[in-house]
């Protein structure tokens, strides 16, 4: 009988408490090292960083934890709240405090902060919110300002909403990335349509740092901000702009790829991000 | 070389009724829909994913339910194999070019699967501007 193919990356509950409300996070993890802590994009759930949690070289340094936010992929909603009460509009103030408590209930030292989109917009914030508490944050496809996309067709009730929201972002992607990789996330967001748009509230409304870069004290805490040149959301030049206003900051503009790199093309991505572990180990030292 | 408005409705509809991405999922691909490229413009009808009928330069008073309008030189960058970024799709260059989506949008979202995989067969058969 040939020997399965057992993945080394595993999956467990945590539960935690943010504002009186309890929340059981699901949360997969893999590699040993300082911890790099990875948040989703809007609508989806953490298997889009299914590349990064099994590569081989990165998992020998870095400790890859990567969560589901509540209301996707296998974290519920809110245990002790009637949440189908109220419409879900996710905010700067509740965001950057659960990702700080869910830090401390893994009881992570400095770990470093990485997100995409409306991961990558909160990867800002927490710099800006929580200096001491991150060695660094990478902001993938953020900006200090993106509008425009908080929009009632990802809810309109007389069109498909898992099609839309999926197909909506379809062209967030390179056109060169795998097929088979721009499948899997267009899968990913056929599944989140319902909780995208309340996380687009976060991402085009609530998260404005115009004004507010100079305030975050990137001595403190290293930011290496990384942008695809098909992102037509949040553009090179957003990433270059915000990143320029912030103290230390760095910008890197990644070739040949869109808004979800991670899952659209882990082999074009992991080059950007080991180039930028590099930019936050020379910082350290 | 731009190739002449009938060959290139032939070989669009060829193309997207043999396309086996829109056979799986095109059972209620049904609408019809302008394509204004500035110097010509198609209108497509399509019906259960298949071509029915595509009409060159059709009269003011023909009917479609949305229109997708852009520059030829923005439908003849869109079409490229690998197109340039902002280029690369119906939002992309919405938001970040010259192209227009106007009329009744609801039908557009409805099909919005189909009409991507549909549009992504001009980087297969060109454009006629």
């Amino acid at each position: 009988m040939p020997k399965a193919k057992i993945s080394p990356v595993t999956g467990r509950y945590v539960t935690i408490e943010v504002d009186g409300d309890e929340y059981k996070v699901f949360y997969l993890e893999n590699g040993t090292g300082q911890p790099i802590v990875c948040q989703h994009t809007a609508g989806c759930h953490n298997h889009q960083w299914r590349g990064l949690l099994e590569d081989e070289e990165l998992t020998q340094n870095y400790r890859i934890i990567a969560y589901d936010l509540p209301r996707h992929g296998k974290s519920d909603p809110p245990l002790n709240r009637e949440w189908w009460k109220e419409e879900y509009k996710l905010t700067a103030d509740f965001y950057t405090k659960f990702i700080v408590t869910l830090c401390d209930a893994l009881e992570l030292e400095r770990p470093i902060f990485m997100g995409s989109s409306f991961g990558g917009n909160v990867a800002l914030q927490l710099a800006l919110r929580y200096p001491d508490r991150f060695e660094a944050v990478i902001p993938v496809e953020a900006a200090d300002y993106s509008p425009g996309f908080y929009l009632d067709w990802w809810h309109h009730p007389h069109a498909n909403a898992a099609q839309v929201c999926a197909s909506g972002v379809w062209d967030l992607m390179a056109p060169q990335s795998p097929d088979k990789d721009r499948w899997a996330t267009w899968f990913y967001y056929s599944q989140g349509s319902e909780a995208f748009k309340g996380d687009l509230y976060f991402y085009s409304v609530d998260h404005d740092l115009r004004g507010k870069l100079d305030q975050i004290q990137g001595d403190k805490v290293k930011v290496v901000m990384l942008t695809g040149d098909y992102d037509y959301l949040t553009t090179p030049e957003d990433g270059r702009r915000t990143a320029s206003q912030i103290k230390n900051a760095e910008f890197v503009e990644m070739v040949g790829i869109g808004h979800f790199p991670m899952s659209e093309n882990h082999e074009v991505f992991r080059k950007y991000l080991k180039q930028a572990l590099d930019m936050i180990r020379t910082a350290k030292a | 070389m731009t190739i002449a408005a009938d060959q290139w409705s032939t070989h669009f509809k060829e193309t997207n009724d043999t396309n086996e991405e829109l056979n799986a999922h095109g059972k209620f691909f049904t609408c019809s829909y302008l394509l204004d490229m500035e110097t010509k413009k198609f209108l497509i009808q399509t019906h259960a994913g298949k071509i029915e009928k595509i009409t060159i330069d059709p009269d003011p008073l023909d009917h479609y339910q949305f229109a997708i309008r852009a520059s030829a030189d923005t439908w003849r960058k869109f079409s490229q194999p690998t197109p340039p970024p902002m280029y690369h799709g119906i939002w992309a260059a919405s938001f970040k070019r010259d192209m227009k989506l106007e009329g009744d949008l609801l039908v557009l979202m409805q099909n919005l699967r189909c009409i991507t995989t549909q549009l992504e067969l001009l980087r297969v058969v060109g454009v006629p501007v």
